[in-house]
């Protein structure tokens, strides 16, 4: 019952606050804060087990099999990260939107609903309910999207719709193979299904996959593309760099800390109920390593060029996803190569790592959303030494960085160890676990590089124009402060998580309660072996800041743009491919059909009855029945000789037809 | 009785619609809402207590009978939403436009011919009735009375006689190969031991008759009519026409193909084969024209095209899952287009907007408008939970079951296409609707108000059955589908 409430009552009282909100914008921001806050409050319920077990609910009969609910600790853990990160936005976007009021009803409409729609596929039992609302969110988000109306934002807008609605085609013909191939689409009965459609043919039968086995694969590749468009994995991530950064800051950092995730979470509920654990689907664990550690590499090296505050936080999302692509791809790996106890390293890296990325994005775009609100520029020459004199911002963006970074004592740090623990496990079972390794720790070092980039430039370097300077050391004066209580408390509140997960004990137990694997608690975070990959990945990193970035990607003490604009893989590929080789022959095919009988009859009237163009006559006098008789018979009585040649002709050629076939 | 009472109440009202000396603009006004809750009433009535009546028999063979089954009365429900909703938004459209008690006096006796397509017990009268639905309709075309009209009226005319009389082709030979009087019942009343030994014959004529029957039905080669005739109509008609009246034609191959021929004798023969790949290809081709098409109802009118295709993809699967995937894409394809061909109404009505391009900033105009535009477009493209997102699923289902050979994966894939293809010719238009840019400062450009609620409530209505046709479509579609 209490999944019907999380899910419903924000869509709803979204619902409410439109009309609300035309007569009184105060009573609006009030009820809408109220909201997300009851929202955490209630799915703070689902800690305790008796509520837990009470929230599997099936409403049946509706859609497509109706829609069903569990809670088990994955999803308990991910329904508050929801809440939270909405009720966290939420109490900053009341100081955000001060200045900003044109189209927040709307707004507001939008995020509740997205609200809603995220604890649905969050708290979802069977694929089929995370479909209808992963749909219902990707809709709803774009118009945070498109927000701000700017040229950017719609371009960016229409990108992000096109990657949408494609992803959810192919999502959708991923649940069809699936539905088809294993008979069922909740996720409790999948892996028996799948299992089922192995014993069946005999399985290790070395002819391949059975027809059935072949589609439940299949339809896992179609999942993972359109749950992965929405997670910005290559090479479906066109849209990410795009549209975080042109969207508020508040709904950046939704999309970026949890509507990734919801990606990653029909990803990873897909990969290990149908796919692990059986062995001939070991290639699938290959594509989404291979998928991830692209998308890991990419949104790093993106990040690193990029010169836009929002801009470089987006990518390193991008990158971020990645890892936690990775840390699935490990998981099936392990667990098709019958390691369970690698498995469920990886599987607890991954969940770290998910929970990790939505509360450091948190923090990150918010203050990016600080920076902005107060200067309302994002460029890193432009907003160069807006924090210097400003503690809490710094301390808090300081938190989210190392945290990100991986640093010890922070908790990237346990996460991203126990991916990379997960990875030298699997050495046995990849030939290229090596060079993925090295990969690893290289994107790791990428991340610690960009940060520190953010950081000095934002936080520690001078601006160029000592007026600037001054007047953001001055804030914006009249003894107002830049942000207020509340924006601190969420920025700073948020940050502290970087801290208290950042503790191997607290972690651990998070990842025991999520993954149910227990043998996680006698993980040692903080052994020599660990140490050593964080140490060089944070080397690596040093090495990146202090000689690329600072040498190659400065130009006369400004940060360059020298990523080449060309290079698009939208503008690039993408369009060319769709616009010319796809549309233009299908488009000159359909003219041609849809026109072809119209044709065939315009030339039998011209042929036949030679009709001519005549002088133009009044023609509505159309019940005049003299005239339409008229109409109707001059053609045929002007041409009846003609018809008559005609009719010769014709039976001249079925003589002629006729003593062929006699002969 | 009361199932006569439904067809006759509507064209006595429509008529009467047409003599009565009704000048004030609200009397008027009175006397259509009237005579339409009128009509819907007894319909309902008859849909739920209308006795099977048999109105003349010629032989034993030539019997014209009415009489509801959940097929029947699947489709009336239909008929009466669309109508009902479409009557109340011509309240306001049609102040806009010459004679009004003429286009009245035809609205209604076109209601009353759906009723009868519904109704009808038999091939015969069904056949009858569809002519009727023809007859009655082609002066909605014409009613602006200009040469492209006029134009568009006689080829709409004529495609459609055409069709029709390759069905009734047809009829005579399912007669042939049966015995009685053809009255329909669930999986088909063909002796097969007639047919045994003669199936070149008899799988032809079926052929012939579902090309001509889906020529109402907009499916290639027969189609050519349809982008011509629907946008020249006045929006109401426009809504009408590819909303239900183009349903009759699914309605027709329905009823030939699962209540007379039956399924068994058709499955895994060529006319199944050409069927589906008459169909896919309209599926393509409309989807594809519509993306090319510039004038809003033109493209609207090939999406019609595309759409009803599905349906017939879905009736040519010849299965149970693909029936009820055809039923609630009718359903829900009736709500949307008529919802869209409205909204386009609107468009004309108050901005006086014809192209796509010049839609642009329309939605701080009506945004209701938009939003019910919106939410078809939705329905239509195939998202969650609206109705056509239902539908989809239960083809494609369909296809991956049980359709032979390559089909199975072709299917699904062309439906995907060209739901992508949808997406791309309608959500274009919301999003500049809504979001014109920042430099956007057209909004003194258009004259009039914003749409009254006469227009909107009627679309957001037909939103509504969309939506209903999402969340309970599969039930529903259970019911009709039980017996075959």
């Amino acid at each position: 019952m209490i999944s019907i409430i999380l899910v419903f009552m924000p869509i709803l009282a979204g619902l409410a606050a439109w009309p609300a909100g035309r007569k009184n914008e105060s009573f609006r921001d009030g009820f809408v804060t109220v909201v997300s806050l009851a929202e955490l409050l209630l799915s703070l319920l689902l800690l305790d087990s008796g509520i837990r077990a009470s929230a599997a609910f099936k409403l049946g009969g509706i859609l497509a099999g109706g829609l069903s609910f569990e809670a088990d600790g994955f999803r308990t853990v991910y329904a508050i990260i929801t809440a939270f990160m909405w009720a966290g936005t939420g109490l900053f976007s009341l100081e955000y939107f001060k200045q900003e009021r044109e189209g927040l009803n709307r707004y507001w409409l939008f995020i509740l609903v997205t609200l809603g729609a995220t604890e649905g596929v969050m708290l979802s039992a069977d694929l089929m309910t995370s479909f209808v609302f992963f749909e219902i969110l990707s809709f709803t988000s774009f118009t945070w999207v498109i927000h701000e109306e700017t040229e950017e934002a719609v371009k960016a807008a229409y990108t992000y719709l096109f990657v949408a609605v494609t992803g959810g085609l192919i999502l959708f013909m991923g649940l069809l193979l699936l539905q088809h191939g294993a008979g069922t689409l909740r996720f409790d009965d999948l892996h028996e299904a799948v299992a089922l459609a192995f014993r069946a043919s005999g399985s290790g039968s070395p002819a391949g996959l059975t027809a059935a086995q072949g589609q439940i694969l299949a339809g896992a590749v179609c999942i993972l593309f359109g749950f992965g468009a929405k997670a910005g994995m290559f090479p479906l991530h066109i849209w990410l760099p795009k549209a975080h950064p042109v969207a508020p800051s508040p709904a950046s950092a939704l999309l970026s800390g949890i509507l990734t995730k919801v990606g990653i979470y029909g990803i990873l509920m897909t990969s290990l109920t149908a796919i692990a654990g059986q062995e001939a689907y070991r290639g699938f664990a290959v594509l989404i390593l291979l998928l991830g550690a692209v998308t890991m590499v990419l949104g790093a090296v993106l990040a690193l060029f990029s010169v836009n505050l929002k801009r470089t936080l987006a990518c390193s999302s991008m990158s971020q996803i990645g890892f936690i692509l990775i840390g699935i791809g490990m998981a099936v790996l392990l667990s098709c190569g019958g390691e369970e106890e690698g498995a469920g390293l990886a599987y607890a890296g991954t969940v770290l790592h998910m929970v990790n990325h939505s509360l450091i994005k948190l923090t990150l775009f918010c203050v990016a959303g600080v920076v902005v609100m107060n200067i309302h520029r994002l460029n890193l020459n432009e907003i160069r030494g807006f924090g210097r004199k400003k503690p809490l911002l710094k301390a808090a963006f300081a938190l989210g960085g190392l945290g990100i970074s991986g640093v010890p004592l922070f908790n990237g740090y346990i996460s991203k160890t126990l991916l990379h623990e997960s990875i030298l496990e699997g050495a046995g079972l990849l030939k290229l676990a090596p060079v993925l390794e090295w990969t690893f720790l290289l994107a790791g070092g990428c991340t610690f590089a960009y940060m520190l980039k953010l950081f000095l430039c934002v936080f520690v370097e001078e601006n160029r124009d000592p007026d600037l300077q001054k007047s953001y050391d001055r804030g914006p004066g009249q003894g107002r402060p830049y942000m207020n209580s509340c924006s601190a408390a969420v920025i700073f509140g948020s940050s502290l998580f970087m801290l208290v997960l950042g503790q191997p004990a607290v972690s651990c137990r998070l990842a025991a309660f999520m993954t149910g694997y227990e043998e996680i608690l006698s993980f040692h975070a903080f052994s020599l072996e660990n140490l050593k990959g964080s140490v060089i990945s944070l080397a690596i990193g040093a090495f990146l800041y202090l000689l690329p970035v600072r040498r190659l990607l400065m130009k006369d003490g400004d940060y360059a743009d020298l990523w080449p604009a060309r290079l698009d893989l939208e503008e690039m590929l993408y369009k060319p491919f769709l616009f010319k080789v796809c549309l233009l022959p299908l488009s000159i095919a359909a003219r041609i059909l849809a026109d072809s009988l119209d044709l065939l009859i315009l030339l039998a009237r011209k042929t036949i009855l030679r009709e001519k163009k005549r002088k133009s006559q009044k023609r509505n006098t159309f019940f005049d029945i003299r005239e339409t008789t008229y109409l109707a018979l001059d053609p045929i009585m002007r041409t009846f000789s003609f018809a008559m040649m005609m009719t010769c002709l014709g039976f001249l050629a079925i003589l002629g037809i006729l003593i062929l076939v006699s002969l | 009785m009361l199932i006569l009472a439904a067809i006759l109440f509507p064209i006595i009202g429509g008529l009467l619609a047409a003599c009565l000396p009704l000048g004030k603009d609200r009397d008027r006004r009175c006397f259509y809402g009237l005579v339409m809750a009128g009509s819907d009433l007894v319909c309902l009535l008859a849909m739920v207590y209308g006795q099977e009546i048999q109105l003349a028999a010629l032989s034993d063979r030539v019997v014209l009978a009415l009489g509801f089954d959940s097929f029947g009365r699947f489709f009336l429900a239909a008929v009466m939403i669309l109508y009902t909703a479409v009557c109340f938004y011509s309240f306001e459209y049609m102040k806009m436009e010459k004679r009004g008690e003429t286009f009245a006096a035809f609205f209604f006796i076109s209601f009353a011919a759906m009723v009868s397509v519904c109704a009808a017990r038999n091939l015969l009268t069904m056949y009858l009735s569809f002519e009727m639905a023809t007859l009655s309709t082609v002066p909605l075309v014409l009613h602006e009375r200009t040469k492209e009209a006029v134009r568009a009226g006689m080829k709409y005319l004529f495609y459609s006689v055409a069709g029709a009389l390759m069905g009734l082709m047809s009829l005579f030979f399912v007669y042939y190969f049966s015995e009685g009087s053809g009255t329909f019942v669930p999986g088909g009343f063909v002796d097969p031991q007639a047919v045994a030994g003669r199936e070149p014959l008899f799988l032809a004529m079926v052929f012939v008759g579902i090309v001509g029957f889906g020529t109402k039905a907009g499916m290639f080669p027969m189609h050519g009519w349809l982008p011509t005739a629907h946008p020249i109509a006045p929006a109401p008609a426009s809504s009408l026409l590819s909303g239900i009246i183009a349903k009759a034609g699914i309605l027709a191959v329905g009823r030939l193909v699962y209540y007379a021929v039956g399924t068994d004798l058709l499955r895994g023969s060529w006319v199944q084969y050409a069927w589906m790949i008459l169909a896919l290809l309209t599926v393509l081709m409309g989807s594809t024209m519509a993306f090319c098409e510039k004038n809003l109802k033109k493209r609207l009118a090939y999406s019609t095209v595309s759409q009803l295709s599905y349906m017939m993809l879905g009736m040519a699967l010849l299965s149970r899952q693909g029936l009820e995937g055809a039923l609630i894409h009718a359903m829900s394809h009736s709500a949307a287009k008529g919802c869209l061909f409205l909204a386009a109404g609107a468009f004309i009505y108050y901005a006086g907007i014809r192209q796509v391009k010049d839609l642009r900033g329309i939605g701080r105009q009506m945004p209701l408008v938009v939003w019910a535009f919106m939410l078809a477009a939705l329905s239509l493209v195939g998202i969650p939970p609206m109705g056509g997102y239902l539908s989809k699923w239960k083809i494609c289902l369909a296809a991956l079951e049980g359709a032979p050979g390559l089909f199975a994966w072709l299917i699904p894939l062309v439906l995907l296409v060209s739901a992508l293809l949808t997406a791309g010719y309608l959500f274009p238009l919301v999003i500049d609707g809504f979001f014109p840019g920042r430099d956007f400062h057209g909004e003194e450009g258009y004259q009039g108000g914003r749409a009254s609620l006469v227009m909107t409530i009627p679309m957001l209505a037909l939103c509504g059955s969309a939506l209903a046709a999402g969340l309970f479509g599969g039930s529903i579609a259970g019911l009709v589908t039980g017996g075959i």
